[in-house]
Protein backbone atom coordinates (compact mmCIF):
# COMPACT_ATOMS: atom_id res chain seq x y z
CA UNK A 1 0.00 0.00 0.00
CA UNK A 2 1.15 3.66 -0.83
CA UNK A 3 0.27 6.73 0.84
CA UNK A 4 0.72 9.65 -1.29
CA UNK A 5 2.31 12.11 1.17
CA UNK A 6 1.07 16.24 0.61
CA UNK A 7 5.15 17.12 0.79
CA UNK A 8 7.13 13.79 -0.26
CA UNK A 9 5.03 11.92 -3.07
CA UNK A 10 4.38 8.06 -2.84
CA UNK A 11 5.52 6.42 0.37
CA UNK A 12 5.70 2.80 1.65
CA UNK A 13 2.88 2.19 4.38
CA UNK A 14 5.62 0.26 5.81
CA UNK A 15 7.16 4.09 6.66
CA UNK A 16 3.91 5.14 9.12
CA UNK A 17 1.90 4.10 11.78
CA UNK A 18 -1.59 4.14 12.32
CA UNK A 19 -2.84 6.15 15.29
CA UNK A 20 -7.16 5.86 14.41
CA UNK A 21 -10.07 7.94 13.56
CA UNK A 22 -9.45 11.16 12.28
CA UNK A 23 -12.40 12.66 14.55
CA UNK A 24 -9.24 12.82 17.54
CA UNK A 25 -8.02 16.14 16.14
CA UNK A 26 -11.92 17.77 17.55
CA UNK A 27 -10.67 17.12 21.61
CA UNK A 28 -13.33 18.70 23.56
CA UNK A 29 -12.88 21.48 25.92
CA UNK A 30 -11.93 20.06 28.75
CA UNK A 31 -13.77 23.47 31.31
CA UNK A 32 -17.15 22.89 29.44
CA UNK A 33 -20.19 22.16 31.74
CA UNK A 34 -20.49 18.95 30.26
CA UNK A 35 -16.61 17.91 29.57
CA UNK A 36 -16.85 14.30 31.02
CA UNK A 37 -19.40 13.19 29.00
CA UNK A 38 -18.17 15.00 26.32
CA UNK A 39 -14.70 13.19 26.84
CA UNK A 40 -16.33 9.94 27.22
CA UNK A 41 -18.07 10.46 23.68
CA UNK A 42 -14.47 11.19 22.62
CA UNK A 43 -12.89 7.88 23.62
CA UNK A 44 -15.16 5.72 23.39
CA UNK A 45 -17.88 6.26 20.67
CA UNK A 46 -16.41 5.92 16.67
CA UNK A 47 -18.12 4.95 13.55
CA UNK A 48 -17.42 2.07 12.05
CA UNK A 49 -17.91 2.91 8.48
CA UNK A 50 -17.88 -0.21 5.91
CA UNK A 51 -16.77 2.65 3.20
CA UNK A 52 -14.60 5.80 3.41
CA UNK A 53 -12.79 6.78 6.55
CA UNK A 54 -11.07 9.47 7.50
CA UNK A 55 -7.88 8.70 9.86
CA UNK A 56 -5.16 9.85 11.31
CA UNK A 57 -1.34 8.21 10.20
CA UNK A 58 2.14 9.05 11.54
CA UNK A 59 5.16 8.92 9.16
CA UNK A 60 7.51 7.98 11.70
CA UNK A 61 9.83 6.96 9.49
CA UNK A 62 9.87 10.03 7.51
CA UNK A 63 9.12 13.37 8.08
CA UNK A 64 7.79 12.92 10.63
CA UNK A 65 4.03 14.31 10.20
CA UNK A 66 0.49 13.48 11.01
CA UNK A 67 -1.61 13.26 7.81
CA UNK A 68 -5.41 12.63 7.59
CA UNK A 69 -5.99 9.93 5.27
CA UNK A 70 -9.07 8.65 3.29
CA UNK A 71 -8.75 5.32 3.09
CA UNK A 72 -11.47 3.09 1.62
CA UNK A 73 -12.35 0.09 4.21
CA UNK A 74 -13.64 -1.98 1.61
CA UNK A 75 -10.96 -2.25 -0.71
CA UNK A 76 -8.46 -0.21 0.82
CA UNK A 77 -8.26 2.33 -1.69
CA UNK A 78 -6.71 5.68 -0.21
CA UNK A 79 -8.63 8.33 -1.51
CA UNK A 80 -7.09 11.90 -0.06
CA UNK A 81 -3.68 12.29 1.89
CA UNK A 82 -4.13 15.82 3.93
CA UNK A 83 -1.39 17.15 6.24
CA UNK A 84 -3.09 16.89 9.89
CA UNK A 85 -1.85 20.51 10.37
CA UNK A 86 -3.64 22.15 7.50
CA UNK A 87 -7.20 19.66 8.67
CA UNK A 88 -6.71 20.80 12.45
CA UNK A 89 -6.26 25.05 11.48
CA UNK A 90 -9.14 24.58 8.74
CA UNK A 91 -11.28 23.74 11.64
CA UNK A 92 -10.18 26.56 13.94
CA UNK A 93 -7.36 25.24 15.66
CA UNK A 94 -4.27 27.76 16.40
CA UNK A 95 -2.02 24.49 15.06
CA UNK B 1 47.45 12.46 35.63
CA UNK B 2 46.29 9.39 34.29
CA UNK B 3 49.04 6.85 32.83
CA UNK B 4 46.77 5.93 29.68
CA UNK B 5 45.35 8.21 26.82
CA UNK B 6 42.02 7.27 25.21
CA UNK B 7 41.43 7.74 21.65
CA UNK B 8 38.48 8.63 19.93
CA UNK B 9 37.07 5.96 17.52
CA UNK B 10 34.44 6.68 14.62
CA UNK B 11 31.46 4.57 14.16
CA UNK B 12 32.69 2.58 12.01
CA UNK B 13 36.27 2.31 12.31
CA UNK B 14 37.15 4.37 9.15
CA UNK B 15 35.77 1.98 7.04
CA UNK B 16 36.76 2.05 3.58
CA UNK B 17 36.13 -0.62 0.71
CA UNK B 18 35.41 -0.76 -2.94
CA UNK B 19 33.52 -3.52 -4.74
CA UNK B 20 33.86 -3.50 -8.33
CA UNK B 21 32.16 0.00 -8.99
CA UNK B 22 31.05 0.86 -5.59
CA UNK B 23 32.59 2.51 -3.64
CA UNK B 24 31.45 2.38 0.26
CA UNK B 25 33.05 4.42 2.62
CA UNK B 26 32.76 6.45 5.99
CA UNK B 27 32.07 9.69 5.90
CA UNK B 28 34.19 11.05 8.84
CA UNK B 29 34.60 14.41 10.36
CA UNK B 30 31.31 15.62 9.67
CA UNK B 31 29.40 17.31 12.09
CA UNK B 32 25.55 17.06 12.50
CA UNK B 33 23.24 19.60 14.04
CA UNK B 34 19.53 19.65 13.85
CA UNK B 35 18.02 23.54 14.03
CA UNK B 36 14.07 23.31 14.79
CA UNK B 37 12.32 26.45 14.41
CA UNK B 38 10.26 28.23 16.35
CA UNK B 39 6.56 28.08 16.31
CA UNK B 40 5.82 31.22 14.13
CA UNK B 41 9.50 31.94 13.71
CA UNK B 42 9.56 30.93 9.80
CA UNK B 43 10.58 34.85 8.56
CA UNK B 44 13.02 34.64 11.49
CA UNK B 45 14.67 31.17 10.60
CA UNK B 46 14.54 32.34 6.63
CA UNK B 47 16.66 35.79 7.29
CA UNK B 48 18.34 33.96 9.84
CA UNK B 49 19.70 31.13 7.24
CA UNK B 50 20.36 33.88 4.50
CA UNK B 51 22.72 35.57 6.48
CA UNK B 52 24.80 32.56 8.33
CA UNK B 53 24.41 30.27 5.51
CA UNK B 54 23.79 32.15 2.70
CA UNK B 55 21.42 29.74 1.88
CA UNK B 56 17.19 29.84 1.36
CA UNK B 57 15.40 27.22 3.48
CA UNK B 58 14.85 24.30 1.88
CA UNK B 59 11.41 22.47 1.69
CA UNK B 60 10.93 19.09 3.64
CA UNK B 61 12.91 16.44 0.91
CA UNK B 62 15.52 19.03 0.01
CA UNK B 63 18.76 20.15 0.72
CA UNK B 64 20.72 23.18 -0.34
CA UNK B 65 24.34 23.82 0.08
CA UNK B 66 25.57 26.93 2.63
CA UNK B 67 28.39 29.17 1.91
CA UNK B 68 30.66 28.06 4.58
CA UNK B 69 32.13 25.55 6.43
CA UNK B 70 30.77 23.18 3.55
CA UNK B 71 27.54 23.44 4.98
CA UNK B 72 24.48 21.57 3.61
CA UNK B 73 21.30 22.46 5.24
CA UNK B 74 19.07 19.99 4.71
CA UNK B 75 15.10 19.87 4.69
CA UNK B 76 14.17 16.98 7.14
CA UNK B 77 10.47 17.65 8.24
CA UNK B 78 8.24 20.81 8.37
CA UNK B 79 10.05 22.40 11.20
CA UNK B 80 13.08 20.85 11.48
CA UNK B 81 16.29 20.76 9.35
CA UNK B 82 19.42 19.66 9.72
CA UNK B 83 23.12 21.00 8.96
CA UNK B 84 25.57 19.03 7.86
CA UNK B 85 29.15 20.79 8.16
CA UNK B 86 32.94 20.51 8.90
CA UNK B 87 32.61 22.47 12.36
CA UNK B 88 35.98 24.15 13.19
CA UNK B 89 35.94 22.44 16.89
CA UNK B 90 33.51 19.17 16.85
CA UNK B 91 33.20 19.60 20.54
CA UNK B 92 31.26 22.40 19.94
CA UNK B 93 29.12 22.31 16.74
CA UNK B 94 26.03 23.13 17.96
CA UNK B 95 27.61 26.42 19.30
CA UNK B 96 29.06 26.94 15.91
CA UNK B 97 25.27 26.66 14.57
CA UNK B 98 23.38 28.76 17.42
CA UNK B 99 26.10 31.93 16.32
CA UNK B 100 25.41 31.25 12.51
CA UNK B 101 21.93 31.30 13.25
CA UNK B 102 21.74 33.40 16.65
CA UNK B 103 18.00 32.76 18.81
CA UNK B 104 15.75 32.03 15.14
CA UNK B 105 16.23 28.19 15.60
CA UNK B 106 16.33 25.63 18.85
CA UNK B 107 20.02 23.72 18.33
CA UNK B 108 21.20 20.21 18.90
CA UNK B 109 24.21 18.19 18.29
CA UNK B 110 23.29 15.17 16.65
CA UNK B 111 27.17 14.35 15.43
CA UNK B 112 28.08 11.49 17.84
CA UNK B 113 25.07 9.63 17.40
CA UNK B 114 24.90 8.82 13.51
CA UNK B 115 27.26 6.77 11.20
CA UNK B 116 27.28 8.25 7.98
CA UNK B 117 28.46 5.97 5.01
CA UNK B 118 29.19 7.32 1.43
CA UNK B 119 28.75 5.04 -1.27
CA UNK B 120 29.15 5.91 -4.76
CA UNK B 121 30.05 4.43 -8.63
CA UNK B 122 28.43 3.39 -11.42
CA UNK B 123 26.65 0.58 -10.26
CA UNK B 124 25.73 2.46 -6.94
CA UNK B 125 21.73 2.47 -8.10
CA UNK B 126 21.74 -1.22 -8.33
CA UNK B 127 23.08 -1.35 -5.08
CA UNK B 128 20.56 0.40 -3.05
CA UNK B 129 17.21 -0.75 -5.39
CA UNK B 130 17.64 -4.14 -2.92
CA UNK B 131 17.89 -1.86 0.70
CA UNK B 132 15.66 1.34 -0.04
CA UNK B 133 12.14 1.53 -0.40
CA UNK B 134 12.39 4.58 -2.36
CA UNK B 135 12.52 5.33 -5.90
CA UNK B 136 16.48 6.35 -6.67
CA UNK B 137 15.55 7.59 -10.62
CA UNK B 138 17.27 10.46 -11.44
CA UNK B 139 13.83 11.86 -12.32
CA UNK B 140 12.63 11.33 -8.70
CA UNK B 141 15.37 11.27 -6.74
CA UNK B 142 17.91 13.73 -8.24
CA UNK B 143 20.78 15.45 -6.28
CA UNK B 144 20.01 17.57 -4.13
CA UNK B 145 16.89 15.19 -2.28
CA UNK B 146 17.19 14.26 1.17
CA UNK B 147 14.75 11.30 2.74
CA UNK B 148 14.76 9.52 6.02
CA UNK B 149 13.61 6.31 5.78
CA UNK B 150 13.68 2.47 6.51
CA UNK B 151 16.36 0.31 5.20
CA UNK B 152 16.60 -3.06 6.56
CA UNK B 153 14.46 -2.32 9.49
CA UNK B 154 16.48 0.57 10.61
CA UNK B 155 16.44 4.34 10.20
CA UNK B 156 18.30 5.74 7.20
CA UNK B 157 18.53 9.31 6.01
CA UNK B 158 19.65 9.23 2.36
CA UNK B 159 21.07 12.23 0.55
CA UNK B 160 22.30 12.44 -2.91
CA UNK B 161 25.38 14.47 -3.24
CA UNK B 162 26.05 13.41 -7.03
CA UNK B 163 24.70 11.78 -10.19
CA UNK B 164 26.31 8.53 -8.85
CA UNK B 165 26.89 9.41 -5.21
CA UNK B 166 24.80 9.41 -2.12
CA UNK B 167 25.51 9.63 1.53
CA UNK B 168 23.68 7.61 4.54
CA UNK B 169 23.36 8.29 7.68
CA UNK B 170 22.00 6.07 10.48
CA UNK B 171 21.95 5.27 13.64
CA UNK B 172 25.56 5.08 15.54
CA UNK B 173 23.70 2.17 18.24
CA UNK B 174 23.19 -0.10 15.14
CA UNK B 175 26.36 1.10 12.77
CA UNK B 176 27.69 -2.29 12.69
CA UNK B 177 24.39 -3.91 11.21
CA UNK B 178 23.75 -0.91 8.92
CA UNK B 179 27.03 -1.71 7.80
CA UNK B 180 27.19 -5.03 7.37
CA UNK B 181 23.16 -4.48 5.23
CA UNK B 182 24.96 -1.99 3.08
CA UNK B 183 27.83 -4.24 2.90
CA UNK B 184 26.19 -7.36 1.35
CA UNK B 185 24.26 -5.42 -0.50
CA UNK B 186 27.29 -3.94 -2.89
CA UNK B 187 28.77 -7.42 -2.54
CA UNK B 188 25.68 -9.02 -4.33
CA UNK B 189 25.44 -6.95 -7.19
CA UNK B 190 29.03 -6.73 -7.77
CA UNK B 191 29.85 -9.89 -7.59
Amino acid sequence: MLIDHPLLGPRDEAEFVILGDAGLIDRPDWQAEDAAQLFHDYLHLRDNPAGEHRELWFHEQGDRSWLVVTRNTLTHEIVRVELARDVAIARGRDR
Amino acid sequence: MAEFALTARTPLDGYDRTFGGVTLAEAAGLSLVSAAVPQGGDDAFAAALAEGFGASRPSTGEWVPGDRLGARILGMQPDQLFILFEAPDPDRAAEAVSAALGPAAYVTDQSDSWAMLRIAGRGVRAALERLCMLDLDDAAFPEGRVARTVMEHLAVIILRDGADGFLLMSPRSSARSFLHAVEQSVATVSG
